[in-house]
């Protein structure tokens, strides 16, 4: 099979800066001869880089939306693309952006614009592992075996994500960025109620509509370097690292042993810029966690993209694509949104307890058994026979049968790689008609939300994009 | 007396003083070689060594034993063999495990059913526990898949001795229009039970060997056997649509 190229777009509006990017996926079989097809995404090519633009704010509390729409609309004039080009992507608005009252509005009118099957999705969680990845962090952790952490400090928040083996191993967001105290003029105009609490703790001299003391803000943005290195536990954590907290704090126990800085902040790393430059304290607390002791212990790499990291990760990693054996009925792609119910397969004595799993995990989402749609996630029997693939399929087939009407999908994700097999046992004895989608060598879990695109190479693949949250209103 | 080969070699590090002993569990993991095996001085260790020998040993037994009348009886098939007295005279007579004697061609064609879109039989080839291990669920999952798509199956038969240019004789004395033979692929070190899949369109005595379309490494080690029948009953449909296998498939 002959190469084929995908437009992805990732577009970003984060609490100081909006930006897209245009990349290039190729995708192709690297089976060799004789083996069954095996279709992989083998390289990615950014090709197109907007301008960073200031997010625009109608007031603190609102973002331009028709403003951001006409950024993003201009930029994809400039680089020529229309929506209908577009195979895959992710919209996300990060930060403290995310949590101003008109996010949700604004999120929907750019993915009217962005293509049919652009995400809209938010959540700190999944901004971590996508500035993470942006940044090389994933990269890096898998050419060298180590625990490798990046740091995304942004304006409003900082977003953490541990990688270990290449692999996404625990994140974390805390609201502390460069631009939770805005200075114009000489004088500060703005300081976010958290900071604001934290002033008061340790009364540092920092005070709204007051002139602006460098060495002053200093203090401030020392302690707050000094939040940053307890988040990841290169200091013992105290109460102050608790209320910076955005949702979640790191868990796991492993010791970082490279980290690696993204972000607006990290930019101010690489360069010198005046303190007070951007009118917030961006520099100033760049500054301070390259001075702060515990920092300074640590080996650090360099990121491979600072500030355009997260938009990156949205255009550039939130897209997967299925296994290339795989069977579905369901013309009609993107299924968006669906809602993930994991149930227990994985060995042969799993198989006859199918029927209570799948109900007890459709119970969840439907209340007084409405229908609902949803994806069955499962991992599957690496190596299952005949018979076992048939006696999946028969029992999944009943209970979906009792449980819902013809019109609901049968969207089953497996891991291991038995898509097509039990994709086909399942038609057989689809009595109903209803549509399947099949697919496997995609790993989600309960409470993940999935978007399926629509089919590539020949229809062999599926792109999908695995939601580790959406949208917390 | 214990039983050394009841781990797969990639899952047991024989070395000693490992220093990073994740980081050599992440290469195993990451390759069936034998990595990690430790020495003794310039040499092996015992145990590996044996392993080694183990393993050839099995892959040796692949070629050189006969599938058991049993295992034929169990996949309810009946059994022709070539124009090979034995096993001995299938790997010196290459030439003489493709073709069949008259009678043997005449028991074929009367207790097969004619003119099937798709012919499948299994072959011993150079490996006879390939057959056991792959063929119950590999065929049905195959058969079913085709019939499915209104394809019909001709009747399956096991031939010993076995080699994939039979399918020159099998395709014309059946009028089939797609050949399939499943057959035991060359063991390695690594896995003494693998099967291939040669398909042909309209095969026949002077097809040539690129029209073959191959589908190989099917095995509990490699392709799982139910995956990989249902890609074959998705090429198999190919084949007949196109009516073409092979390098024209590919290149198409």
């Amino acid at each position: 099979m002959s190469e084929e190229v995908i437009l992805s777009a990732g577009i970003d509006v984060g609490t100081s800066t909006t930006q897209l990017i245009f990349s290039r996926m190729t995708i192709k079989n690297t089976a060799g001869f004789g083996k069954v097809p095996k279709t992989e995404i083998v390289s990615k090519d950014i090709f197109y880089r907007s301008k960073i633009y200031f997010t625009p704010f109608l007031s603190s509390e609102i973002i331009d939306g028709a403003k951001v729409h006409e950024i993003i609309k201009k930029e994809y004039e400039t680089a020529g693309i229309s929506p209908k080009d577009l195979s895959t992507g992710a919209v996300i608005i990060t930060g403290e952006t995310s949590r101003k009252k008109n996010a949700k509005q604004v999120l929907e009118s750019l993915s009217d614009i962005a293509g049919d099957f652009v995400v809209a999705t938010a959540g700190p969680d999944l901004e971590s592992i996508l500035a993470g990845k942006g940044a090389g962090a994933g990269e890096i952790s898998k050419k060298s075996g180590k625990v490798v952490a990046n740091l995304d400090i942004g304006g409003g928040t900082t977003n953490i994500c541990y990688f270990k083996d290449g692999e996404v191993y625990d994140t974390a967001c805390l609201d502390i960025g460069g631009r939770l105290v805005k200075i114009e003029d000489g004088r500060i105009t703005y300081i976010a109620d958290k900071v604001q609490d934290f002033i008061n703790k340790y009364q540092i001299p920092v005070k709204i509509h007051e002139r602006a003391d460098v060495q002053h803000l200093e203090l401030l943005t020392d302690k707050m370097a000094e939040i940053l290195a307890q988040s990841v536990n290169l200091c013992k954590p105290t109460e102050d690292l608790v209320n910076f907290r955005t949702n979640r704090l790191i868990t796991v126990n492993d010791p970082v042993e490279i980290l690696t800085f993204s972000g607006g902040v990290a930019s101010c790393m690489d360069q010198e810029y005046d303190v007070l430059q951007f009118g917030d304290i961006g520099v100033l607390l760049a500054k301070s966690i390259m001075k702060n002791r515990y920092f300074m212990e640590i080996k650090t790499a360099h990121a491979m993209e600072t500030m355009r990291a997260t938009v990156i990760g949205a255009g550039n990693y939130s897209m997967n694509i299925s296994g290339s054996t795989i069977e579905y009925t369901q013309k009609d792609f993107p299924i968006k949104n669906l809602p993930i119910g994991k149930i227990r397969l994985e060995n042969e004595a799993d198989i006859e307890k199918i029927g209570t799993e799948m109900q007890k995990a459709i119970d969840y989402f439907r209340d007084d058994g409405e229908e609902v749609q949803i994806a069955l996630a499962m991992k599957g029997l690496a190596c299952p026979g005949f018979l076992q693939i048939q006696e999946i399929a028969a029992n999944i087939m009943e209970t979906y049968d009792t449980l819902f009407d013809k019109n609901i999908k049968l969207i089953l994700i497996l891991e291991a790689d038995i898509g097509k097999a039990l994709g086909q046992a399942l038609k057989r004895i689809n009595s109903k008609g209803r549509d399947i989608v099949c697919i496997d060598n995609i790993s989600c879990n309960s409470g993940d939300y999935i978007d399926l695109g629509q089919p590539i190479a020949n229809g062999s693949v599926i792109p999908v994009v695995v939601k580790t949250l959406v949208f917390q209103g | 007396m214990k039983d050394i080969t009841e781990k797969e070699v990639s899952e047991v590090i024989y070395a000693d003083n490992i220093a990073h002993i994740e980081e050599l569990e992440k290469m195993k993991k990451a390759t069936p070689a034998r990595i990690g095996i430790g020495h003794t001085g310039a040499r092996y260790k015992t145990e590996p060594m044996l392993r080694f020998l183990a393993a050839q040993a099995a892959a040796a037994d692949a070629v050189f034993s006969e599938v058991k009348e049993d295992v034929v009886k169990d996949l309810g098939v009946f059994e022709v063999r070539t124009k090979c007295a034995s096993k001995y005279e299938m790997l010196t007579r290459p030439d003489w495990g493709r073709i069949f004697e008259e009678d043997t061609q005449e028991y074929i064609k009367n207790h097969c059913i004619q003119n099937p879109d798709v012919q499948i039989y299994f072959g011993d080839g150079l490996c006879s526990p390939s057959i056991q291990a792959n063929i119950p669920d590999l065929f049905p999952t195959i058969k079913l898949g085709l019939e499915d798509k209104g394809i019909t199956v001709g009747t399956p038969f096991f031939v010993r001795y076995c080699r994939v240019n039979t399918a020159r004789t099998i395709g014309p004395l059946l009028n089939a229009k797609v050949v399939c033979v499943l057959i035991g692929e060359r063991p390695g070190l690594l896995t003494s039970e693998s099967m291939s899949a040669y398909i042909a369109y309209h095969a026949r005595p002077e097809m040539s060997e690129s029209d073959y379309t191959v589908v190989s490494n099917i095995s509990k080690h490699g392709i799982p056997p139910v995956e990989a029948a249902a890609h074959i009953v998705d090429l198999l449909d190919e084949i007949l649509k196109k009516k073409k296998s092979g390098v024209a498939l590919k290149t198409d």
